[in-house]
């Protein structure tokens, strides 16, 4: 794996349908393994700062549980308002047994 | 000179097997329910062309009839925990359905109670701890109780009370979520009629929604879901043999019923029409098969004694009885075949049925007389014991696009890119027409006229109670 990726989790170890946050450094990244694979965004809503992972995972639409903004995690889209900024995501790639993130230069 | 004895309006028949007959041939019978036949004269007289193209009358609709009929919002399976939300938009009015607690679903207006934003911004599933107004931050529980007033200093005159998300009623049945905007609406089961006794016999919560499919239509939501109400279009519309031989009944108020055959047709149906089509030569019964394979039956010879409905029940027995997980050895030709058609009013449609397993709505798209919305569900068969996965996402198709976009679709694409294919052109007609009114058959087109006189009694019992 290239040195900008970081392993965050195991495959197999989040089923279908669910949400894992995970802590890197200072910033909280949610996985969320959805019917079409994983995919990694940023775990605070961009509308008033509430975590996503306190929320819920509805097909690939993660919904915030403050004001029901959703995200679309595949590419970090606001799909409704009151959000209206998109959150980031992160490349993301599965190899042998883990899931692996790129972060920022400065932060990987 | 001989007379010739015509029959009293509304009974006059296609030629041929009814559908009664066709079932008395099958090996196995229906259930109890598809055995009733139910229908009644209610008059000829022409219906109103403007019903479908009035703003004036479209606003009374919605004033007086959207805003106090029973509607389904959602399946209960968009709902499976606490916090889980479906908004339901109709018209002018946005609903919030709730889960706001294991065993309760509620409803709510989609409205802040302090200067009137919507809370949940666009319809469809969605998740909350609770409801915050994007514009102020006021919040409720779940329970529509209200939590936060900012500066509530300012707002001594805010009580809890009077600022508790405003209540719409909310029943559920048969896996459906039905919600009523008018506070003193009677209960559903009052608009059910026959349903809960008839669909005792197919479960609908035993389904799972396989396929969601949201379309909107260039025509009024009466006209839209009228393309669906008769199969008397099969013949001009989707260029097929049965259609004739449909049983079409009126339970009450509140519902109606098609049985369309299928696997089976009778020339003689067609004595009156155009040509010789499918009366000289008539179909083989293995041309019959042949025509099935669109629905995935394989054409095979048959055999002495053997006929493409039976055959077809079969096969469709075993193919999905398989992929399904579901053992269909007993259950009849007509629920494994036939087109079985319920409308609960005023635009729901259910189909028991096992290989045409439908759920349609119709309704306007917002306050436009002219567009409509039509929400197609695929409802398969849920194995033994098995719980409802989660439903898909819908699948949006603009009036332009074509359902053969929707892969899942498969053989019913075709078909309803026929069924709304007349749409624009009916629509525009009936702004154009030199005669006042559309012509119902007596019969073939008796639930459209049902409907029509339901709707009639909502406008009805709201101009009384303006003149009281």
């Amino acid at each position: 794996m290239t040195d900008c990726y970081q392993r965050i989790a195991a495959a197999g170890e989040l089923p279908a349908g669910k949400i894992l946050c995970i802590t890197v450094g200072d910033r909280e990244i949610l996985l969320c393994h959805t019917a079409e694979g994983y995919f990694a965004v940023d775990n605070q809503c961009s509308h008033a700062a509430a975590r996503l992972s306190e929320g819920k995972l509805k097909g690939h639409r993660i919904l915030c549980p403050l004001h029901g903004a959703a995200f679309d995690v595949r590419d970090g889209c606001a799909l409704s308002r009151p959000a209206s900024q998109p959150i980031a995501t992160y490349a993301l790639r599965v190899q042998d047994d883990g899931i692996f993130i790129r972060l920022p230069p400065d932060e990987g | 000179m001989t007379s010739e004895i015509k029959p009293a309006p509304g009974e006059a028949r296609a030629g041929g097997p009814s559908i009664a007959d066709t079932f008395a041939s099958d090996a196995i019978a229906p259930p109890a329910p598809l055995l009733e036949s139910a229908y009644e004269f209610m008059g000829d007289g022409d219906i109103a062309a403007s019903r479908y193209t009035s703003e004036a009358f479209f606003r009374r609709e919605m004033r007086d009839m959207w805003a106090r009929a029973w509607q389904w919002a959602c399946r209960e399976e968009h709902l499976p925990d606490v916090g889980d939300t479906y908004v339901y938009d109709i018209g002018p009015y946005s609903v919030i359905v709730v889960r706001s607690g294991q065993d309760r679903i509620e409803a709510f207006h989609n409205v802040c109670t302090h200067r009137g934003t919507r809370l949940l911004d666009s319809e469809g599933s969605g998740y909350a701890h609770g409801f915050t107004c994007p514009f102020h931050g006021w919040s409720w529980a779940l329970d529509g109780s209200i939590e936060t007033i900012p500066g509530a200093w300012d707002f001594p005159h805010a009580t809890e009370a009077d600022h508790a998300l405003r209540p719409v009623q909310c029943e559920r049945w048969g896996g459906f979520v039905f919600i009523n905007l008018d506070p003193d609406a009677a209960p559903l089961r009052e608009s059910l009629d026959v349903l809960p006794d008839h669909f005792t016999h197919f479960p609908l919560e035993r389904r799972r929604i396989r396929l969601h499919v949201q379309k909107r239509l260039p025509a009024n939501w009466k006209a839209a879901q009228e393309a669906f109400m008769e199969a008397y279009h099969n013949f001009e519309t989707h260029n097929s043999p049965n259609g004739g031989n449909t049983q079409y009944d009126v339970f009450g108020r509140f519902v109606t019923r098609f049985i369309h055959n299928i696997g089976t047709y009778s020339p003689e149906s067609l004595a009156d029409y155009p040509g010789e089509k499918w009366r000289r030569p008539t179909l083989t019964e293995e041309e019959i098969l042949a025509g099935l394979a669109v629905i995935g039956v394989e054409p095979r010879e048959l055999a002495a004694g053997e006929t493409a409905r039976s055959v077809a029940a079969q096969q469709l027995r075993e193919k999905l009885g398989e992929s399904l997980g579901v053992d269909l050895s007993d259950v009849s030709e007509c629920l494994m075949l036939d087109s079985i058609e319920y409308h609960l009013f005023p635009n729901m449609f259910l189909f028991p049925g096992v290989n045409v397993p439908m759920v349609y709505r119709f309704r306007p798209d917002g306050e436009d007389v002219d567009n409509c919305i039509f929400d197609l569900l695929l409802m398969e068969l849920l194995p033994e014991g098995a719980m409802h996965p989660d439903p898909p996402d819908p699948v949006f198709l603009d009036v332009e696009d074509s359902y053969t976009q929707v892969e899942e679709l498969s053989w019913l694409a075709p078909v309803y890119d026929e069924d709304t294919g007349n749409l624009d052109l009916q629509q525009r007609g009936l702004k154009g027409q030199g005669k006042a009114g559309i012509t119902l058959g007596n019969y073939q087109e008796a639930r459209i006229r049902r409907m029509h006189l339901t709707l009639d009694d909502f406008l009805a019992i709201a101009a009384q109670s303006t003149d009281d």
